[in-house]
């Protein structure tokens, strides 16, 4: 049996990944990946955790509903790409900042 | 009818000093137009007539008469000005007018041709006007701004040719010896004001004022000697007495006929006009430095005149040394016999300026232009007597005048002052009986260095020209004979007493008489003159002895001869102790100034400096050093809190998750 150790690292790592992605990368599809990868990580420490709750499935809910979430975030976020490429010409977040007024 | 002719003294005193400052004016206006002195010489006349018949006449012996207007308040005291006629300065002021008409009259001709007359007329005006005026002013203030007025105007008229160096020397030199002693006038003038309030001259003295009373006690205070003292300074500068006699012979090198003028009546003759003024203000021990300062001037004067080579210097010596008569007169108390040797002196001094004049007028003619020879030295005249007759005869009695010689004014004159002298020292006995003595020697002198020039210049040979027909010379032209002439008619006894030989009779004498300290002896009226005759006679004689028969052969560089002629090597002594030593110390002065002084200044100022510049380095480098810090503290901080804000999402998430990683440090480390 893998100890839950292994599980946090591995999920500890991909969220590492996906945080980097979020920062640096100069494409906000790129980004927007990089979201998935920290949701992902979040995902599999649920699942994880979940298997001490052989009861409820408690773990294996919240990770469903995540899954659920995060398609919809980037729904959500696709479409804001659009706009902001429509405005804007470009997707690099670089370049793009009307945020700060 | 005399009624209508009447003028009042006061109104025609007033008019004789207008009608030269009128003249002035005039002449000051024209500028170079007005060089026939027409005006000024019409302007003289009108003086000369209202100041003899409706001045003089009119307050001659009769009672004094005043008048002032009010000048200026000071405080509480006003002063007037105003004009004071008495038997004194009417004396004064009409002697002014009758010798400046004839001196108006030769000028006409002597100084005809001169580039500078218009200046010349203009200047002569100014002079009479402020000498007029001194005569009969009323109070001592306005005296003494006439008395400067004098000295200015004589400034001007000694240093008329001014392109001659030696004429500005003279000038300055007058000037600034005059100063000196317009000091002491001053100095008089202050303390008779702080100790008696007033400077009115009939207040002050006026026989019916209290204060005339009061003089006599006064007498023994200090200050009054101070002030006699101060007055007789004033009087030392003016009269040429002897520390003070330098610029006088230096004052040659105006034109004769300003020499003539200022010799004669006015500018010298104010010092001692000034001593009889203010007389009753001196007391025995001043009256006694005067007549000593008197004497010493007379000797020493008479003693340089004996031999100076230039015409008019040895007659700039005689002026000195009568003046030492004069003044010798004030300080034995007979100041009437001072007033009175002033006027003969006037005329006969006038005279023999007037015949020199004449003489330096036609060897400045015959000497031809190229050559440099001094028309006015003695060496090279002689052997005139032939070609100027009535120059000779005239310049015979002026100088038997000043020897006093019988039947002229100066033996009248003269005679009344050393008899007067011998009757104060028989008064008070042993050691004064040195003053009269010298005045007679004085007198031989006189007689002998007179006689010399009488007979360098009319006897002998001629020494420039040997040819006995030379024909350069010629007689004084008509417009100077004729004033010379009415000059030698009043060099005459008759002019002023019908008895030859008693100056008792003489009219000034009466007039101005005075009750003095000491008996008059009447052995001495016979003894003295007979004394002075015999003395002086044997002087001519010796002179013509020497001088023209060439007896006894003179050596030229005989220690005392030399001595006589550098003037005793008073101005010498002066250039060496006063001039170079005030040089001197104003190098030493210079010198503490440029290094002391300054240097301290520049040492403190240079301290500042590097003081400053550690303050500035200071400030620079501490203070704004860490007000910069501070600022450049904030900005950096505000900086990077700025960069956060930059708008880009990226950086702010990653700010977000620098945040929170340092927060679950804290926790984690806590």
């Amino acid at each position: 049996m893998i100890p839950i150790t292994h599980f946090l690292a591995v999920s500890a790592c991909i969220f590492c990944i996906g945080l980097y992605a979020v920062i640096s990368k100069r494409n906000a599809i790129m980004i927007l990946v990089g979201i998935e990868l920290m949701i992902n990580a979040a995902i599999l420490n649920l699942v994880a955790f979940g298997r001490y709750d052989k009861v409820h499935y408690g773990g294996q809910v919240f990770a469903l509903f995540a899954i659920v979430l995060a398609a919809a975030a980037v729904a959500v976020g696709l479409s804001i790409i659009l706009m902001v490429y429509r405005k804007y010409k470009t997707i690099n977040p670089d370049q793009i900042t009307d945020l700060r007024d | 009818m005399m009624e209508l002719l009447y003028i009042s003294p006061i109104h025609a005193s007033l008019a004789v000093l207008l009608f030269p400052l009128l003249a002035f004016l005039y002449q000051a206006v024209r500028g170079k137009r007005g060089q026939s002195g027409i005006v000024v010489l019409i302007a003289i006349v009108l003086s000369t007539i209202s100041s003899v018949c409706f001045v003089f006449f009119q307050v001659w012996q009769k009672v004094p008469m005043e008048s002032s207007v009010s000048w200026f308040t000071v405080g509480e005291h006003t002063f007037s000005a105003g004009i004071l006629l008495n038997n004194l300065t009417v004396l004064m002021q009409s002697l002014v007018c009758i010798i400046a008409l004839p001196v108006h009259l030769y000028s006409k001709v002597y100084m005809k041709g001169d580039p500078g007359i218009h200046r010349y007329w203009m200047y002569l005006s100014l002079f009479c006007f402020a000498m007029l005026a001194l005569s009969v002013a009323n109070n001592l203030l306005l005296m003494y701004v006439f008395w400067e007025l004098v000295g200015f105007a004589s400034y001007l008229l000694i240093g008329f040719w001014f392109t001659k160096d030696a004429a500005v020397q003279a000038n300055k030199k007058a000037f600034i010896i005059n100063r000196i002693g317009d000091l002491g006038f001053l100095i008089g003038i202050a303390l008779v004001y702080t100790h008696l309030g007033t400077l009115d001259l009939s207040e002050l003295f006026g026989k019916q004022s209290p204060l005339f009373e009061q003089l006599t006690i006064l007498h023994k205070e200090r200050w009054m000697t101070y002030a006699g003292l101060a007055f007789f300074v004033g009087a030392m500068a003016k009269s040429a007495q002897f520390p003070l006699h330098v610029w006088l012979p230096d004052a040659m090198e105006g034109p004769t006929s300003v020499s003539s003028l200022i010799h004669a009546a006015t500018m010298v003759a104010a010092g001692v006009f000034l001593l009889a003024t203010v007389f009753p203000l001196f007391n025995e021990s001043i009256l006694l430095v005067i007549a000593i300062v008197g004497t010493i001037t007379a000797l020493t004067a008479s003693y340089f005149a004996l031999a100076q080579q230039d015409i008019k210097k040895v007659l700039a010596f005689s002026t000195v040394s009568q003046l030492g008569f004069m003044v010798v007169a004030v300080g034995i108390g007979a100041w009437n016999a001072a007033m009175f040797h002033l006027v003969t002196h006037a005329f006969f001094k006038c005279l023999l300026f007037l015949c020199a004049g004449a003489i330096i007028h036609e060897m400045a003619h015959a000497i031809p232009a190229s050559s440099k020879t001094d028309p006015q030295d003695m060496r090279n005249m002689g052997g005139l007597r032939r070609f100027m007759p009535y120059t000779f005869t005239l310049m015979v009695i002026a100088s038997l005048a000043l020897a006093g010689f019988p039947l002229t004014s100066g033996f009248l004159s003269k005679d009344s002052i050393i008899i007067a002298t011998f009757e104060w020292a028989m008064a008070h006995g042993g050691a004064y009986l040195v003053i009269p003595i010298v005045l007679v020697l004085v007198s031989y002198l006189t007689a002998f260095y007179i006689g010399r020039m009488i007979f360098k210049v009319f006897f002998g040979k001629p020494k420039l020209w040997t040819d006995e027909k030379v024909t350069v010379f010629h007689e004084a032209p008509k417009g100077m004979l004729i004033p010379m002439a009415f000059l030698g008619l009043c060099s005459l006894f008759f002019a002023f007493s019908f008895h030859p030989i008693s100056h008792k009779n003489a009219a000034l004498m009466q007039g101005l008489l005075l009750h003095t300290s000491f008996q008059p002896i009447d052995s001495l009226h016979l003894f003295i003159p007979i004394l002075l005759i015999c003395g002086s006679a044997i002087g001519w004689w010796l002179g013509y002895r020497w001088y023209v028969q060439g007896k006894y052969p003179l050596k030229e560089n005989n220690l005392l001869v030399r001595h006589a002629r550098q003037q005793g090597y008073i101005n010498e002594f002066y250039q060496g102790i006063i001039v170079q030593s005030t040089l001197y110390l104003s190098r030493g002065l210079y010198w503490f100034d440029y290094y002391i002084v300054d240097g301290f200044t520049q040492g403190a100022a240079s301290l500042t400096r590097a003081t400053g510049r550690v303050a500035a380095w200071v400030d620079r480098y501490l203070v704004d050093g860490f007000v910069n810090a501070v600022a450049q503290a904030s900005y950096y901080s505000g900086h990077l809190l700025r960069w956060v804000q930059n708008g880009r999402v990226q950086s702010y998430m990653g700010f977000a998750f620098t945040m929170v990683l340092f927060g679950i440090l804290y926790l984690v480390l806590r």
